[in-house]
């Protein structure tokens, strides 16, 4: 039916996927790791990097990926600005208080995304957009392996960041801990407010990635959401390094659904996941394959 | 209990000054649309907060509901059967669906289950699209052009709201709407004093699933042409959100502010600005969740109190 030239190409395809994929969730993981809030306004920031990537595009001639890098400081100071004035007013109600109130923010960003933007498609086109490499007889299209490896590189600046750093420490320990992490004398109001500004950095810098891949609008975001939640659900939610893993699943998941099923129902895929994740594993994976090793 | 008498009053009243309106102005089109709308959106919005607001699951997957409705209507009418009869139906194959769809993901808690119900619906949005055979898929279905007047459907938007307004009323006097108040608030304790909290909160999402089903019915009938973009799309599930958020999460009155405050600024921005009513709604949202959650019906019973004191 399918040989075996075809599988490696798909599976080339799903990890290129999965790259893109993790660094799109990480913001995700990262706001819910510390925070427990699940940020519903992360696809207004990812759409909002692919449209300020475009504006850096049009006016300067930045190059899109040095374009997602310069999103990276812009966004995390939104990040921090939407947490000091907004979501911290919010964390003493109720867990839905916080991702109604990102909901609306998500409804705000769009929305005067269409005022000043409009709701046609836009693209970048580079000169190197239509290249592609060939590589032991597969052709791969340059700028999906372009952003694969600089997905790779800032994630495993961020998790040497994580692992080296006071501030990074700080974050893993409120993570796992965040009474504990009070007692030992982290400041977590602080520590939360940079996880807000460095998940929404990351949002930015996705989006301006895949202003490189895609065509998009101001909608353009929502079923990106979606799999992110998916994948941060499938790594298992406080599990900052089972994104890498619950990204790479759906990449692969998605990617191999294709050859069974219609193009236009893979997003299903995801949702499906999603809600069966959700359900049968809250703990992710990891916990499931603990579970059946005890 | 002394307070809940003329707001008791109220409702009949309102209703009985509302359905004259055909009688008096039967060729003012643009009222009776501007009813129509409302008044289903007054439905969905009452509907939608007896699993939202009295049991406090947020879900962001009504357009299913809605859309099973609107598409069970067009499919009998289709096959000639009269819109009307078809309208039960409509809400059985919602209540259906949200039994399939509630039993499991309502054992998730607050946030988790608003995430897992977006899923659910996008996911109903793209089988829509994709089962082309049953639904038109992307280019649509059209339906008879033979369609009652616009004062018959004003009349029956009005009445869908009335007993959606019932329903709801009948559910939060009753041990059920204690219930599903007492679990909002802590189920663990809510189960532990013998709420069958499983059971309450399924037969709440059964209820306003066939309430919303039935309005995706009566809409279809008024469309005359649908597409699983529209009826199944995420704009549907958000609207009943925002109505009711807007208007007041769990209380009686909050959903029928929202909506005539919801389609109001919809219908009049729409025309100039198709998109900035979202914009309006998502800054209103916001002020609302720092300022006032309970809404506009917090806001006017604070305004209320304020104006008894200064009396």
């Amino acid at each position: 039916m399918y040989t075996a030239q075809d599988l490696i190409s798909v599976g080339i395809s799903a990890l290129l996927t999965a790259g893109l994929y993790a660094v799109m969730s990480y913001g995700l993981a990262i706001i819910y790791g510390v925070m427990k809030v699940i940020n519903l306004s992360n696809a207004g920031f990812v759409m909002l990097g692919a449209f300020l990537t475009l504006v850096y595009f049009q006016q300067w001639h930045l190059d899109p990926i040095l374009g997602a890098f310069l999103n990276l400081p812009v966004f995390f100071v939104m990040g921090w600005l939407v947490y000091r004035l907004l979501v911290r007013r919010v964390m003493t109600a109720l867990p839905i208080a916080s991702l109604l109130l990102l909901f609306a923010l998500w409804l705000v960003v769009q929305n005067v995304a269409l005022l000043i933007w409009g709701s046609e498609d836009q693209s970048i086109i580079t000169a190197y957009t239509y290249k592609a490499l060939a590589l032991l007889g597969f052709r791969i299209s340059l700028t999906r392996l372009l952003v694969f490896g600089v997905a790779l590189a800032v994630l495993t600046v961020l998790h040497y960041g994580l692992g080296h750093t006071y501030i990074g420490k700080a974050l893993r320990a409120t993570v796992q801990d965040p009474q504990a992490a009070l007692l030992v004398g982290i400041d977590t109001g602080r520590i939360s407010a940079v996880a807000f500004g460095l998940g929404t950095a990351f949002a930015g810098f996705a989006g301006g990635l895949l202003a490189l891949l895609f065509s998009f609008t101001p909608d353009f975001g929502g079923s990106f959401q979606l799999k992110s939640f998916t994948i941060i659900v499938l790594g298992g939610l406080e599990n900052l390094a089972g994104v890498t893993v619950g990204a790479a699943i759906l990449a692969f998941a998605e990617s191999f659904a294709v050859l069974f099923m219609r193009a236009s129902l893979q997003d299903v895929v995801a949702y499906a996941l999603l809600v069966v994740a959700l359900i049968v594993m809250p703990g992710g994976v990891a916990q499931l394959l603990a579970r059946s090793r005890s | 209990m002394r307070a809940a008498r003329p707001a008791a009053l109220a409702a009949p009243v309102i209703g009985i000054l509302l359905a004259l309106v055909p009688v008096i102005a039967p060729r003012n089109v643009s009222l009776l649309n501007l009813g129509f709308f409302t008044f289903l959106y007054v439905a969905r919005g009452v509907a939608w907060n007896i699993l939202g607001g009295f049991a406090g699951y947020i879900s962001f997957g009504y357009a299913a509901f809605f859309g099973l409705g609107a598409y069970t209507t067009a499919l009998l009418w289709l096959r000639g059967w009269a819109p009307v009869a078809t309208y039960p139906l409509a809400g059985l194959v919602a209540a259906a669906f949200s039994l399939v769809v509630g039993a499991p993901t309502l054992r998730l808690v607050g946030p988790y289950f608003s995430i897992a119900t977006i899923g659910v619906g996008e996911a109903m949005r793209i089988l829509a699209l994709n089962l082309d055979r049953v639904t038109g898929g992307a280019s649509g279905l059209n339906l008879p052009t033979t369609v009652p007047s616009k004062g018959w459907f004003y009349t029956a938007a009005l009445v869908c709201a009335a007993v959606s307004f019932a329903i709801a009323a009948g559910v939060r006097r009753s041990r059920f709407g204690l219930g599903l108040q007492a679990l909002r608030m802590d189920q663990e304790a809510a189960e532990s004093l013998g709420v069958r909290t499983a059971l309450f909160k399924n037969l709440a999402h059964i209820l306003s699933a066939f309430l919303v089903g039935a309005c995706g019915g009566l809409e279809a009938t008024y469309l005359q042409y649908l597409h699983p973009d529209s009826v199944f799309g995420f704009t549907e599930s958000i609207s009943l959100v925002l109505i009711t958020l807007i208007g007041g999460l769990g209380t009686l009155w909050g959903p029928v502010l929202g909506a005539a405050v919801f389609y109001a600024v919809q219908d009049y921005l729409l025309a100039s600005y198709p998109t900035l009513h979202l914009l309006v709604y998502g800054v209103l949202l916001i002020l609302i969740l720092l300022f006032e959650p309970k809404g506009l019906a917090g806001l006017a019973a604070r305004l209320w109190r304020r104006m008894q004191v200064s009396r």
